[in-house]
């Protein structure tokens, strides 16, 4: 049962303004602050949105080691992100070269600038996810498709894909650390050899995590069907959104920090 | 063989705010030759703590020893260790994937370095000790097998890496009761005439407490009693605090004895239990 790898980005229950926010404003306020995001053209601009999402982020009561162990991943981008503007965007005052290499002022300027975005765009982006539970996320999801139906999108069927993939993702990572784990006591090998190898490996592992996936897949619609489901057609919901003064102030909030940032220009 | 664990704790995932201590502490043994139950409620950490005995996981503190050499440090061959000491899983027909059943139970003998005529025969011996006949069997798929087949070519796969020690977690697991009983006698019958170490995990009592000849009892991660059958179902309040019950037999036996009779009470197989009942008839009639 180590799921240790599913834990990034993964939900974490709690009470706060942020968990309580309907989830179809916070897609709505997820849309908003991105716009934002993009809108800004200065460094007092970014600083004055970190310090908003900061403010937020301590609302929220998200344990920080938790959080930063959630960035870890896009770190990598993050930092390439900043080593490609380092090197080739040229311009400005020439502060190192090496040969053909050299490190000019656009470059950092617009390195910095490039990473903070991305930066602040994923700290708002893990924000969000981490204090939705993927359920209410697919509502929410869900009541934002519904326009959609007179163009045939099936809003309803999409979302209910969503809630079951997401359902099953810890479902699969036990299983195939079972499996893993069975086939290693048979002598199997997963750590060392050449890439080709290792993929050749994995076969014990693949066939009967597809041949249960596909088992599951076969019991979950027997059984759904057992219930009389039928698709999105009149079908209620045990938990109804209702929108209260919280998301009229959080709309609102994100709203007028969207307005100012396009109006003051920072 | 032997296996020791000494201050054995195990936590899931720590340092994040799903952590969990499945193992506090854990101090055992289990000698060369012995049958052992390992019983527990579910989430008892039964199968984290089996888990440790053929390295599949990392205790986080104290250690784990095999035949007194800490499985852990520098240089042990775990993938030696497992061919030596192996798990069989819960549900194990879940984990063939060969296109036939010699194929999947060669998997194991190949992994360690085995080949040709010698893959061939542990292949025949273990599934004719598994009651498939080789011939009938070995170009069959996995997966046109019944259920009660796939587990016994699990289990074959199991034996054909001729271990020492056998962990079998809850082997028989949604088996009809015949099928079941059949399973069981393979196992007591290797245990027996091949001298194999087993490490049972189960909810069964009445089976664990006739087969095993020690018994460990474990409760949210601890180990709460450790002893003989006769021993442990001896202290039914802490057996019951654990989430289990004592055996029927047991059970019966008990009352019978706490009603003033002159009767034994550490009987574990319904022959036995009969006997002792109708001898103190017979006593009581004369």
């Amino acid at each position: 049962m180590s799921m240790r790898s599913i834990t990034l980005g993964h939900y974490l229950p709690g009470e706060s303004v942020l968990h309580r926010l309907d989830p179809r404003v916070k897609l709505v306020t997820l849309f908003t602050l991105i716009v934002a995001l993009f809108m800004i053209k200065s460094f007092t601009g970014f600083f004055l949105y970190g310090l908003f999402i900061f403010a937020i982020f301590i609302s929220s009561g998200l344990p920080w080691r938790y959080f930063l162990r959630g960035l870890r991943p896009v770190l990598y981008i993050i930092i390439f992100t900043l080593v490609l503007h380092f090197i080739f965007t040229k311009g400005g005052q020439v502060y190192w070269r090496w040969g053909v290499l050299t490190i000019e002022e656009a470059g950092l300027v617009m390195g910095s600038f490039m990473t903070l975005r991305l930066a602040l765009l994923v700290i708002t982006t893990l924000m969000i996810t981490l204090t939705t539970s993927p359920i209410s996320f697919a509502d929410g999801i869900e009541y934002w498709l519904r326009p959609l139906r007179r163009f045939g999108v099936p809003g309803h069927e999409i979302a209910m894909m969503m809630t079951i993939a997401l359902r099953f993702i810890p479902t699969l990572m036990e299983e195939s650390d079972k499996i893993r784990k069975a086939q290693m006591a048979r002598g199997a090998d997963f750590e060392t050899g050449n890439i080709f190898r290792r993929a050749r490996n994995l076969v014990p592992l693949l066939v009967p995590l597809f041949v249960s996936a596909f088992r599951r897949a076969d019991e979950l619609a027997v059984a759904m069907e057992a219930r009389c489901y039928r698709g999105g057609e009149g079908r209620t919901k045990m938990r109804e959104l209702h929108t209260g003064a919280v998301d009229y102030i959080g709309v609102l909030t994100v709203g007028a920090l969207l307005a100012g940032i396009i109006v003051s220009g920072v | 063989m032997l296996i020791e664990a000494r201050h054995l704790s195990y936590t899931y995932m720590p340092g994040t705010p799903f952590q969990i201590q499945a193992l506090k502490d854990i101090n055992l043994t289990v000698h060369k030759g012995e049958f052992v139950g390992v019983i527990g409620e579910t989430g008892s950490g039964k199968t984290t703590l089996i888990q440790h005995f053929n390295g599949l996981l990392k205790p986080t503190e104290g250690e784990l020893l095999v035949n007194g050499e800490n499985v852990w440090t520098e240089g042990t061959g775990l993938r030696q260790l497992r061919s030596r000491i192996a798990l069989l899983f819960q549900f194990p027909e879940h984990q063939l994937f060969e296109e036939t059943v010699f194929k999947d139970i060669a998997f194991g003998p190949r992994n360690m370095g085995l080949e040709g005529s010698e893959v061939e025969k542990r292949v025949r011996y273990s599934m004719e000790l598994m009651g498939l006949k080789y011939s009938l069997y070995k170009d069959r798929s996995p997966f046109s097998l019944s259920g009660g087949e796939k587990r016994r070519t699990a289990m074959a796969g199991i034996m054909a890496m001729d271990p020492e020690v056998i962990i079998l977690d809850e082997p028989a697991a949604g088996m009809d009761p015949l099928g079941r009983r059949k399973f069981m006698e393979k196992i007591c019958m290797l245990h027996r005439d091949e001298k194999i170490t087993v490490i049972l995990v189960t909810h069964n009592m009445e089976e664990v407490s006739r087969l095993a000849d020690r018994l460990f009892v474990l409760s949210q991660g601890k180990m709460v009693l450790e002893g003989k059958p006769s021993l442990v179902f001896n202290s039914p309040d802490t057996i019951r605090e654990a989430g289990l019950d004592i055996p029927s037999l047991t059970y019966l036996l008990t009352r019978m004895r706490e009603s003033g009779k002159e009767i034994r009470t550490d009987i574990f197989t319904v022959e036995e239990a009969g006997e002792e009942i109708l001898r103190f008839c017979g006593e009581a009639n004369r």
